[in-house]
């Protein structure tokens, strides 16, 4: 595109026979994918023509095109020596240096060419996490599932978290919420023991910090101590009664270990505080199929599909429907749940 | 009786004194057994699988004996064919007399077990397969498995190849059942996977493990009909039971729909579990999901290990236990009555109490003699360096025993126990005190002998001669009051129990007894004498 929309100034410079023959050549070249024709077809243009900026941005975009950035950027230079305007060209420098790793020089190019995308992810590679968040943001907004900018913006909050985790450290290490961010870094990565320290030290500081106990609690679950999560549930329920996520993850705990009608009530509590979350359905329905509340259950399960049709809730719904319909006798339900669970099971596998 | 107790075990009990420990650990004089899985770098899957243990009174003193198999010699890596030395006295299977004193006596040679074959062993089925009051032993291996008929004088003698039972492949656990009720006792072997010593794989990263089963492919069970006269005849294909293959370990019996034809399920390694149901006609149809016993109660498959088909909640229908590695809890369902069973892990507070655990071999008996069968787990992670992969989870642990406060379960403290790589276990009452005793075999290690504690509770153990049906009575339903205890040797992981019945009576000291023998006859026994061991033959 950029060596056709050149075409013009090319026409606009004094133009020998020859030099036309080998930017003709190169854009035929080019257009039939034939790249390194096109490339010693620009050279030649360049040689004859070394004033004539379009003739070396023409040979950088062409090794732009064929990925060797390195051997792209001293045309582009020279191009832009030669006009500073020269459209096109920053934009293509600004990427070529970007890729070869000159996060920091790319930065001003593509600050020129405007190119928010790239811009964004130069910001993010040489240090300027905010900027880069802004300008990630930005062309999220016009391409909104673009995966390359999901993934650098996904990037840039981390480093950003990181940034604001190490300020935190830095300035109070000591504090209870240095410790229970710590506790919940350790604890995402699986490092338990660790994790309960930090958690147990920010507690002991802050006895009334939310959100510790259930951190603390899910590391009991991951790890099976399912007394130790009903504790630490229970903590949290109590200290910050309007968590309608402790108090889903205290009935999930209560239902395994029996406690049923407990498990019911907290589960209930949480479905009104924050009402149909498919997890608390799926939760709830499994707990009155337990105490023979097949109606409930049934329900309940039925607003689990009404939200999630592929997914492993939705499996686990069928599946426990098809438990269901086949206890009271309801044979055909009891077959197409049946069927739609295996469906979606062989999907997934 | 001479039973040396582990004395550091008793303080940990103290907080319990007032019924005393439920079982104690004891180092009988003269089982000097040691099981040899030989570990390799390889990471060969039969490595983490043995070994089984038999409660049997092969010599009919009326005190149990405690047959041991062994494993096998391993090289590193290891050529194929293998013979696994078992020609060599340390990988010997170990048959031990019990003697009066409660000690015990290695007669494995003079018995004539010393020939443990060529293949690697597993786990042991009992079984009087020929009437003639003698329990014979059925040895299953990765390679061939051995029948040894009991001679009736001490000895044994292998009688494999007249019996047509060698199987074949890889077979873990075994059973002895009278699945048509003709009145001989039938055999079903179950076999976990389609597995060569030469393609075994390696897995793991960073951290080198043994493979999961879903590496490999499964293969079918085997069922074979006893047809009189010492000779059995394959008929896993002609009963439908080669319609599905699995990745077997555990099996139990029992007849879970009331027809009179005993059922069987089969604990299979991280897939659909597998309940045949017995159609009377000599075929068998596989139900599981059907009947809910499949899967888990979110539809997920796991990694079934052992099995106890026996009744926890005392409404006269056997339920399903079957245990499984940690963080996927044990799996009880409960038996509805309607042909379908319900997850009863979360009703009965089993999930709770497990989900930590890894679990092989368990059965459900009355440990404390309350009328509510408790279960018992021998308990390990399957991955030896598992300590590596989840700082959460351990590879050895005690048993476990959950006690079953009617029909809900409550764990036992047994902490204090050593921690082991626990397999298989069988169950049965080694010195006739009424209290139910446990034999874990251990990987790679010696067994543990589990002594039941004797307490106020009232008990009754009946051993069943049938005559019309099989000589042992297996598959007899006994019931006293709303217990009920089908009789079968099999269930568990790779073991056997003793064939008595065991009942805890509570206060009870008499009892009437009701016994629907597998011939259809009716036997009931009025106001029996609790705190004894009965024999009971079926009427003529």
């Amino acid at each position: 595109m950029i060596a056709v929309s050149l075409l013009s100034m090319f026409l606009a410079f004094q133009v020998t026979p020859e030099l036309r023959q080998h930017v003709d050549a190169g854009l035929k070249a080019k257009a039939a994918g034939d790249l390194d024709t096109a490339i010693h077809e620009f050279k030649r243009a360049a040689e004859l023509a070394p004033a004539l900026p379009a003739a070396h941005v023409n040979l950088g975009a062409v090794y732009l095109e064929k990925k060797d950035y390195a051997n792209a950027i001293q045309p582009l230079r020279k191009a832009l020596e030669l006009n500073p305007d020269l459209p096109g060209a920053q934009g293509m420098l600004g990427a070529a240096l970007l890729a070869l790793g000159y996060a920091g020089e790319s930065v001003s190019h593509l600050e020129k060419a405007g190119a928010g995308n790239l811009l964004g992810v130069a910001l993010l590679e040489s240090g300027r996490i905010r900027d880069a968040v802004d300008q990630l943001e930005a062309a999220l907004q016009k391409r909104p599932d673009d995966p390359d900018l999901l993934y650098y913006l996904s990037q840039a909050h981390e480093r950003l978290a990181k940034q604001l985790f190490d300020r935190l450290r830095e300035t109070s290490p000591e504090s209870a919420r240095a410790q229970q961010m710590l506790g919940d870094v350790l604890a995402a990565s699986g490092n338990r023991d660790e994790a309960a320290k930090h958690l147990g030290a920010a507690l002991a500081l802050r006895p009334d910090l939310r959100g510790v106990h259930v951190v603390l609690g899910e590391m009991y679950v991951e790890s099976g101590d399912y007394e130790s999560a009903e504790r630490e549930f229970r903590a949290e329920t109590q200290m910050v009664p309007g968590s309608a996520t402790a108090a889903y993850k205290l009935g999930s705990v209560l239902l395994q270990r029996g406690q049923v009608r407990e498990a019911i009530a907290e589960l209930q509590r949480s479905n009104a505080l924050l009402p149909d979350m498919p997890e608390t359905l799926l939760e709830l329905g499994k707990a009155m199929a337990t105490t023979g509340d097949a109606a409930s259950a049934e329900k309940m399960l039925h607003r689990v599909l009404d939200q999630e049709q592929t997914s492993k809730l939705a499996e686990a719904a069928h599946f426990q429907l098809a438990q269901l319909y086949r206890k009271l006798g309801r044979s055909a339900d009891a077959d197409r749940e049946m069927k739609l669970f295996q469906g979606i099971r062989a999907r997934q596998k | 009786m001479r039973w040396f107790v582990h004395r550091g075990l008793c303080a940990a009990f103290l907080s319990s004194a007032a019924q005393g420990p439920p079982v104690e650990l004891v180092k009988p004089a003269g089982l000097e057994f040691t099981h040899r899985n030989s570990p390799t770098t390889q990471k060969y899957l039969i490595e983490t699988m043995g070994g089984g243990v038999a409660l049997l009174d092969y010599n009919n003193d009326g005190l149990l004996d405690i047959f041991l198999v062994n494993g096998g010699n391993l090289e590193d890596p290891q050529a194929v064919p293998a013979d696994f030395r078992r020609g060599d006295p340390a990988y010997w299977n170990r048959l031990y007399r019990q003697n009066r004193d409660g000690s015990f006596t290695d007669v494995t040679a003079a018995a004539g077990l010393s020939h443990a074959g060529n293949g690697y062993g597993m786990g042991v089925a009992v079984g009087d397969y020929n009437d003639d009051g003698f329990p014979d032993l059925y040895v299953t291996n990765y390679g061939r498995n051995i029948l040894y008929r009991n001679n009736g004088d001490g000895t044994f003698a292998d009688v494999t190849e007249e019996a047509g039972v060698s199987a074949g492949g890889w077979s873990v656990s075994a059973g002895f059942l009278d699945y048509d009720n003709d009145g001989r006792l039938d055999l079903f072997v179950s076999r976990y996977l389609d597995y060569d010593l030469s393609r075994n794989l390696l897995c793991g990263t960073p951290f080198r493990s043994y493979c999961r089963p879903d590496k490999y492919e499964g293969t079918t069970n085997l069922l074979y009909h006893n047809e009189g006269s010492g000779h059995f005849r394959d008929v896993s294909v002609k009963s439908g039971i080669t319609s599905a293959r699995g990745k077997g370990m555990g099996v139990a019996f029992n007849d879970y729909d009331g027809d009179g034809f005993p059922d069987i399920f089969v604990s299979n390694d991280l897939m659909e579990q597998f309940l045949f149901h017995n159609k009377g006609d000599g075929t068998f149809e596989e139900r599981a999901l059907e009947a809910g016993v499949a899967l888990s109660d979110d539809g997920k498959p796991f990694s079934g290990m052992g099995v106890a088909f026996a009744d926890y909640d005392n409404d006269g229908l056997p339920d399903i236990t079957v245990t499984d590695l940690a963080l996927e809890k044990y799996i009880l369902y409960r038996n509805d009555g309607d042909g379908h069973f319900s997850y009863a892990s979360n009703a009965t507070g089993l999930a709770g109490l497990t989900a930590r655990s890894s679990g092989w071999g368990l059965g459900l008996h009355d440990f404390d003699n309350d009328g509510w069968k408790d279960l018992f787990v021998a308990q390990s992670h399957v991955l030896d360096n598992v300590e590596r992969i989840n700082s959460a989870l351990q590879y050895r642990e005690p048993p476990g025993l959950y006690r079953n406060l009617a029909g809900k379960f409550e764990k036992s403290a047994l902490a204090s126990l050593p921690p082991v790589a626990g397999r298989g276990v069988a169950f049965g009452d080694l010195n006739n005190d009424g209290a139910i005793d446990a034999v874990v075999a251990v990987l790679g290690g010696r067994p543990m002998i589990l002594r039941g504690s004797a307490n106020r509770n009232h008990w009754l153990i009946l051993k069943l001669i049938g005559s019309r049906s099989n000589r042992d009575g297996q598959g007899a339903k006994v019931r006293i009051g709303k217990q009920s205890v089908y009789v079968t040797t099999a269930g568990s992981y790779l073991s056997a129990s003793d064939s008595r019945v065991h009942f805890g009576l509570a206060r009870d000291s008499h009892a009437a007894i009701e016994i629907l023998w597998p011939s259809g006859t009716r036997q009931i026994l009025n106001d029996v004498a609790a705190d004894r061991i009965v024999t009971v033959k079926e009427p003529q």
